[in-house]
């Protein structure tokens, strides 16, 4: 039922990477699981995922489609953007960068696989004009390709970026993150009628800055916070785009995995409500 | 679960080292090889100089010849094992399973249990890549794999610099399309073998069943079955003692090491030598009611190169004669060249708890008398100092440095 409503609604619910050995004690992957073996067990429950290893390393063609071919048709992977072009930028090389990435990510448009590009931007990307002049030319590079564009510093919330990403069709991604100075706001700004995007990082601020993931993501949301979210996201982006992906980055204890089991049940409930 | 291995690579390590002390070097072809020794090889090249067509081995006057200009420095093995051990504290933060050479550049980690403390492998990988950066000004090559062959096979795919993660499942399909010798542990002997059958690529190699390969590699034939499928059940060897970091002082080796004044190739300077380093390894393992189970001897010639030689000890001692009865025949072993020797090193390994109680009927065998006197003389050492009383074999030593 839970797929048949997110594959009905054009939504793609899932977590940021699938891969934790974590998941294992948690009890989302059963007993004895081999790493290789996880995506078979993730892909029973979800119907998409965040490709995370391809910010740490340029994609490459024949291990994208290895992975295509392991998933079932309706899966959807949204690929982070390598970090040679997000957050080690070289001047003079990273259009070189965008095209190896396109030819890296190549299986998965043949496929059909490819929900979106994610450009996950570092906090000290500030909204200036030389950043500016980036972002420009590197969705420029991206042309043609469903892209998300995920910011951290709040600089970048201003309606004349999204008015600009309106006009490009890109995705403005929100974010669930902690109410720090600084960061981005969780905002449910719609850029993209093809595609929304949120991405839920919890809302640990004692972690954010420790430089460790472990603590940095280690967030259980609450019932009333994801209740809140559900319904922002059935009145106010899911009826204005023709759909979305929703991805849990608490990925630490296996709160990813149950916090988005969590949202679809709420997403569900309302929709049965609604139905009767 | 699968194992999360990462494999970090310093390419041409001595040359990199170098480079920080001199950065003018940099971009320039260098060699490191012995200066002054008429038959000196090189001990290792910097990027440029391998695309000359300089390798590691080749005879120094060679290298000279294909260029005339070239830097050449000679190899400060001390100055690469302690950046070794300054990168090693680095990444003791992450895991206790690391796995090193001395002064090799190539670390691996085994990150399998800590994923909960610092978040998974490929961003340790990346963490300490960064912090190899930051603090030593290196720029490792990094791998993440589930087994250490794979990793190192994934470090040698994008050298000089880069990184490759093979996800759990894909080190067959990874492996497929490389050439054989990329595999760490098949040696030129092998690869002749393969190559008179045409065998250049790991998956030309696996058309061959287990039988057929035993045909041509006897022994190693299961080995080589495993290797060309990725598969690699060896552990990460710990072999340092984290709390000291020190490869002198560790837990389950022990090392002496034993620099020549002068190149010598004079058997008698070197028994002494080595009779010191036994005396210097007992008394270790006798301090920490232990003994030995394994002797290895490293002899490091004047050109740069190394030969080495392995003897278990059976039964495992912290007797110094009885200890050094064994080397002897070990270091006869080890010394495969004429070349003269610069640099000694014998190292106690598979270390085991020594007998708690003495044997109630031991009869007065040359060994327990053996025994006695040498623990007789700790206690003289103890009370008078180390050079109170001395082997008579050691005596002319006083020229050499003993470290």
């Amino acid at each position: 039922m839970t797929k048949e409503f997110c594959q009905a609604n054009h939504l793609f619910v899932g977590t940021s990477g699938y891969s934790y050995g974590e998941w294992i004690d948690s009890g989302f992957y059963p007993s004895g699981t081999h790493s290789s073996n996880m995506l078979d067990f993730y892909t029973q429950t979800f119907h998409a995922t965040e490709l995370n290893y391809t910010w740490y390393q340029m994609p490459k063609a024949p291990a994208i489609e290895r992975m295509c071919t392991k998933v079932p048709k309706n899966f959807k992977f949204a690929a982070k953007l390598t970090r040679t072009m997000t957050h080690e930028i070289k001047k003079g090389q990273w259009a070189k960068e965008v095209m190896l990435y396109r030819q890296g990510i190549e299986p998965l448009i043949q496929h059909q696989k490819l929900l979106c590009i994610l450009i996950q931007l570092p906090p000290y990307f500030k909204r200036s004009i030389t950043f500016r002049n980036y972002l420009a030319a590197l969705l420029d590079e991206l042309a043609g390709l469903p892209v998300a564009v995920e910011f951290r510093h709040d600089s970048w919330a201003n309606d004349k970026v999204f008015s600009e990403l309106e006009r490009r069709k890109v995705t403005l991604v929100s974010v669930d993150e902690p109410d720090l100075p600084d960061l981005f706001p969780r905002l449910d700004v719609i850029t993209n009628p093809d595609l929304f995007y949120i991405r839920f990082h919890g809302r640990n601020s004692k972690g954010w800055r420790s430089g460790n993931m472990q603590k940095q993501f280690d967030y259980d949301y609450a019932h009333w916070e994801l209740a809140k979210w559900a319904a922002t996201i059935k009145t106010a982006m899911m009826q204005n785009t023709a759909g979305g992906g929703i991805f849990f980055n608490n990925h630490v204890r296996g709160q990813a995995p149950k916090n988005a089991l969590h949202l679809i049940d709420l997403l569900l409930k309302d929709h049965h409500h609604q139905k009767t | 679960m699968s194992r999360s291995i990462i494999h970090l690579n310093i390419a041409d390590f001595a040359v990199a080292v170098e480079n920080n002390i001199q950065p003018s070097l940099k971009g320039y072809p260098l060699v490191i090889a012995p200066l002054g020794k008429p038959r000196a090889v090189v001990y290792d090249m910097s990027d440029e100089a391998y695309k000359e067509g300089i390798r590691k081995g080749m005879a120094l006057a060679r290298a000279k010849r294909i260029n005339k200009k070239i830097k050449i420095l000679p190899p400060s093995f001390n100055r690469y094992e302690q950046v070794m051990k300054d990168l090693l504290k680095e990444t003791f933060a992450f895991t206790p399973l690391i796995e090193s050479g001395i002064s090799d550049g190539h670390i691996f980690l085994d990150v399998t249990g800590s994923g909960r403390l610092f978040g998974p492998s490929v961003d340790v990988a990346f963490k300490l890549k960064k912090a190899f950066k930051k603090t030593f000004n290196f720029d490792p090559i990094w791998a993440v794999a589930t087994n250490k062959l794979v990793a190192k096979v994934a470090t040698r795919v994008v050298k000089p610099v880069g990184e490759y993660i093979v996800a759990p499942g894909d080190e067959k399909a990874f492996l497929a399309p490389l050439p054989l010798n990329l595999l760490p542990g098949i040696i030129k002997k092998d690869l002749t073998k393969l190559f008179e059958f045409n065998l250049f690529f790991i998956s030309q190699a696996r058309a061959l069943t287990l039988e057929q390969l035993k045909i041509l590699f006897n022994y190693r034939a299961p080995l080589l079955y495993d290797w060309i499928r990725g598969i690699d059940p060896t552990p990460v060897t710990t072999i340092y003692n984290y709390k000291n970091h020190s490869i002198g002082k560790n837990l389950s080796i022990i090392r002496s090491d034993h620099e020549f004044s002068d190149d010598t190739n004079n058997a008698d300077l070197l028994k002494r030598a080595l009779y010191l380093m036994v005396e210097t390894i007992c008394k270790t393992l006798r301090n920490r009611r232990l003994t030995g189970g394994a002797t290895k001897i490293i002899l490091y010639y004047s050109d740069g190169l190394q030969s080495a030689s392995k003897l278990k000890l059976v039964p495992s001692t912290s007797n110094d004669m009885a200890m050094f009865k064994k080397c002897i025949p070990l270091l006869n072993k080890a010394w495969t060249r004429r070349v003269r020797i610069r640099h000694m090193r014998l190292i106690c390994e598979k270390l085991c708890q020594g007998a708690i109680q003495a044997d109630l009927f031991s009869a007065g065998t040359k060994e327990t008398k053996q025994t006695e006197l040498i623990l007789a003389m700790d206690k003289i050492h103890e009370k008078f100092g180390k050079n109170s009383i001395r082997a008579g074999l050691t005596l002319t030593l006083h020229k050499d440095r003993h470290q």
